[in-house]
């Protein structure tokens, strides 16, 4: 795979959110339009409470030349939940999948908690607007923790395969805190599969799908999959688990795997075909990828650095 | 109606000496029996921390089984360690709820971790003992039963039974998060999940107790006891504020089933209130129903939830 750069397409800072949102365009994903394309993204604003930050859904409209922009959400997209619920506390990612004449978002809820900063799970909402609001099923989520996943469900990606529904999601598999009472704890997330066909109820494989390439403590996130010649080919990033906000080396970087039969993934990040740049806007990391079709080209959407603080770009796949 | 007479209280955590993690609240007690004896597992707390704030234990005490005010033992360690920093059960392990599969004992327990917004979050976790319930290992570190679209958050209080030969998880799940002068009270309701391994649970997805004290009435502590081919639940109730007094404190209430799927919610029927004086004057709640050699008992807790322990009835003459 090989993939041209078509550099960063929007930034936050420029444009007005609703939500009282100010920075961050993370986790750019599409729903594709005939003449355009929505891009859903996390923004953030500042808990009045506490200053810290809430994650909220907005979306930006292009048209398919990714080079203008055609509008952008004014109103709230989703509703964060309730006190108590999975998803108080923000939306980050949200992933958008048509499914025949429905359209379905699979969010990942953040709840903060008190001896580790947050625990996430999977929530499922339809839209009846053509994706420009969004209603939860439930105040709870479809997927969360169990026996070997337990804690940090989340990143969900769905596609529709012969009738069944694949989700491909990140789970926690541990907390680090040794590193002094000072610092807030650091997590370990792996890529996951799970199925369903009828969309509410999940079986897990209870497998982590993609092998470590760092160590045994490498974070994966945000798998995104799309089939291509005859082969299903993943996109997510990775992380070593410390010190990996500023320092470059450690920070996310984008993998690649590939598989012919969606239970057997091989590892190939050299053949990921795109890597940080020199410098600009995604020369410390590139994280959150995001693969989709539109009109027979194949396009990467991404965050660079700083985890998309200041918004997402595009590349293009060479055949 | 059922006729308890009151015995008298049991267990008081605050006479045991030497056991840090035993310091008071004795909650939730459930039944294993033995030949000779019967271990009650309960749920216990070390004294809180500056904040205030306290985490739970599991343990148990052994009874003679003839002289129910006799203790042989205390159990010296906690049955189940508390989970690793940022799994659900690192604050709690409460309550436990035990059942014998062979030569194994099982627990189902409810496990805390603390949140921000609110003081916490439960979930279900399981745990096998080879030891006839001398410890317990947990079978993963994640929850068996975690919340799901329309349980949103404390999935708690197990009871597990088996009928039928089919296994039965009565259960507690939140149904919202209320401000009572500012601060965060769980308003919970009861439910059922039914399994063909006690692993896998198909829940069924509805409030089987109807509400009564009010729309916001927290129901806890499903304890179900077959007996004259019927079904019977004691459980416990609150008002969703200001129910840590007497007058919205907790209760015990009733109901009964012909099939474990249908509930009637009949509360004169549980034949037992609170004391006009003593240990469980103010309040009464997670009880517990049993069946010893030809007699039936209830535990139950008494004031503060179990703070000073808990207490025992005994059913006399017919049942209602």
């Amino acid at each position: 795979m090989k993939w041209a750069k078509l550099g960063k397409i929007f930034d936050p800072t420029k444009h007005e959110l609703p939500n009282d949102c100010f920075e961050f365009a993370q986790s750019p994903q599409t729903l594709v339009f005939d003449d355009f394309v929505r891009i859903y993204f996390s923004t953030r604003k500042r808990d009045p409470a506490n200053q810290k930050f809430l994650s909220h859904i907005s979306f930006v409209d292009m048209d398919k030349n990714f080079k203008n922009i055609i509008n952008i959400s004014t109103g709230t997209v989703i509703e964060l939940g309730g006190l108590g619920c999975f998803d108080e506390h923000g939306i980050f990612p949200m992933n958008v999948a048509r499914d025949n004449d429905k359209i379905y978002a699979y969010t990942c809820g953040w709840n903060r908690r008190v001896s580790v900063s947050v625990d996430t799970s999977i929530g499922l909402a339809t839209s009846e607007d053509n994706g420009l609001t969004f209603r939860k099923i439930g105040d709870g989520p479809i997927l969360t923790s169990s026996l070997h996943e337990p804690f940090l469900v989340g990143d969900p990606f769905v596609i529709v395969i012969n009738r069944a529904y694949h989700m491909w999601y990140i789970y926690g598999t541990k907390w680090i805190s040794c590193r002094g009472a000072e610092a807030q704890p650091d997590r370990v997330y792996k890529i996951g599969h799970a199925v369903s066909h009828d969309n509410r109820n999940w079986i897990k494989d209870g497998r982590q799908l993609i092998r470590d390439r760092l160590n045994p403590d490498e974070c994966q996130a945000l798998p995104t999959v799309i089939h291509h010649k005859g082969k299903y080919h993943m996109y997510f990033c990775y992380r070593e688990a410390t010190d990996f906000r500023k320092n470059s080396k450690r920070a996310y970087r984008i993998g690649y795997a590939s598989s012919g039969d969606l239970s057997n993934w091989v590892r190939d990040d050299d053949h990921a075909g795109i890597d940080v740049s020199e410098d600009g806007w995604d020369s410390e990391m590139q994280c959150y990828p995001h693969v989709f079709r539109c009109d027979d080209r194949i396009y990467l959407l991404y965050n660079g650095n700083e985890f998309g603080r200041f918004g997402f770009g595009l590349a293009v796949l060479e055949e | 109606m059922c006729n308890w007479k009151k015995l008298g209280r049991v267990f008081n955590p605050q006479e045991i000496k030497d056991i840090e993690w035993m310091k008071e609240f004795a909650q939730a007690p459930s039944v294993l029996p033995f030949d000779r004896f019967i271990r009650v597992y309960f749920s216990c707390r070390p004294l809180p921390d500056q904040n205030g704030q306290y985490v739970s234990y599991s343990g148990y005490v052994d009874f003679n089984r003839y002289n129910l005010f006799e203790i042989l033992r205390v159990s010296k360690n906690p049955i189940l360690t508390l989970g690793g920093v940022g799994t659900f059960d690192e604050f709690g392990t409460y309550p436990v709820s035990v059942i014998r599969r062979g030569n194994e004992v099982i627990a189902y327990y409810g496990g805390w971790t603390r949140c921000e917004s609110v003081p916490f979050n439960v979930a279900i976790g399981m745990a096998i003992s080879h030891d006839d319930g001398e410890t317990f290992t947990k079978l993963g570190d994640g929850p068996l039963v975690s919340y799901c679209v329309d349980e949103p958050f404390v999935i708690s209080g197990p009871k597990i039974r088996r009928f039928n030969d089919r296994w039965h998880l009565f259960y507690i799940a939140g149904k919202k998060w209320i401000l009572a002068d500012g601060k965060p009270e769980p308003i919970y309701k009861i439910r059922v999940a039914t399994s063909n391994d006690g692993l896998n649970w198909e829940r069924h997805g509805k409030d089987i107790i109807d509400s009564k004290v009010e729309e916001n009435e927290a129901q806890a502590s499903p304890d179900v006891f077959y007996h004259n081919g019927k079904y019977h639940m004691f459980f416990c109730y609150r008002y969703s504020a200001n129910y840590r007094g007497k007058e919205k404190g907790y209760r015990i209430g009733y109901a009964s089933s012909c099939d474990l799927k249908n509930w009637v919610r009949d509360d004169t029927k549980a034949g037992i209130d609170v004391s006009e004086e003593g240990w469980d004057s103010e309040m009464i709640s997670y009880p517990h129903v049993f069946e010893l050699d030809g007699d039936i008992y209830m535990f139950y807790l008494g004031n503060h939830v179990g703070r000073s322990g808990f207490g025992v009835a005994k059913l006399e003459g017919k049942w209602i």
